[in-house]
């Protein structure tokens, strides 16, 4: 599954997209994002408060119990502030 | 019907002329421009960059027209988003309506903006002298959001 990140979360993590595979099932946004902060200090401080965070996969807004698939693409972001 | 997203700066006025023009037979036609204002609580804004998710702006921007299309009877759009490094006083965001009447593309116009500022993936980072600051999406932008839609 395709990940990008933007903003201040591109900033923390310091990259703007990367893959992973979460294999044959579903997994919840929410399981996808604790893989992530297990991987280390990093990670766990940039998704330190998910719920502060917006999440949209194949470019629809979803919230965190949303499941998805390694043909998804998932994009993590702070609020947007355009205009 | 257009929606655009450009790094180059961009004269609105251009754009508008064009607008009117091809919609000659509107009897309305709406504007607004969002700019960079040159100072932020008293820190000299020296320059602001604007990141862009594309792909998924277009789709939200398409949403939300295709929303408030449904209930204001409009003759056409444009809107224009600028995205890279942007500078103080230059024009950040033109959104362009025509219409039969003035209050279908007055609402419509304001409705797409408010929806733009919490839907549209764009995100705004401030620079100063001594260093730079990510804009948060403000309390007061939700406010305005007609979630009936």
């Amino acid at each position: 599954m395709k990940i990008l990140y933007f903003a201040k979360l591109k900033q923390l993590i310091g990259k703007s997209e990367e893959t992973i595979c979460i294999g044959q099932k579903k997994k919840k946004v929410s399981q996808v994002i604790n893989e992530l902060k297990k991987r280390n200090d990093i990670y766990n401080f940039a998704f330190k408060e998910t719920n502060s965070l917006q999440y949209a996969v194949n470019c629809e807004y979803v919230d965190l119990d949303f499941f998805v698939t390694d043909s998804d693409e998932l994009a993590i972001f702070p609020p947007v502030s355009g205009g | 019907m257009q929606i655009l997203f450009q790094r180059k700066k961009f004269i609105e006025s251009d754009f508008i002329k064009k607008f009117s023009s091809d919609n000659k037979n509107s009897g309305a036609i709406f504007s607004f421009i969002g700019k960079v204002r040159p100072k932020n609580q008293n820190n000299n804004v020296l320059s602001i960059d604007i990141e862009l998710y594309e792909k998924m702006a277009q789709v939200q921007i398409k949403k939300i027209i295709n929303k408030l299309m449904k209930k204001h009877l409009i003759d056409d759009y444009l809107v224009v988003h600028r995205y890279g490094r942007v500078k103080p006083r230059e024009n950040i965001v033109l959104i362009v309506v025509a219409s039969q009447h003035r209050k279908e593309s007055f609402r419509f116009g304001e409705g797409l903006m408010d929806w733009l500022k919490v839907k549209a993936t764009f995100w705004k980072k401030e620079n100063f002298a001594n260093g730079s600051e990510w804009v948060n999406q403000k309390e007061a932008d939700r406010e305005f959001i007609d979630f009936s839609l």
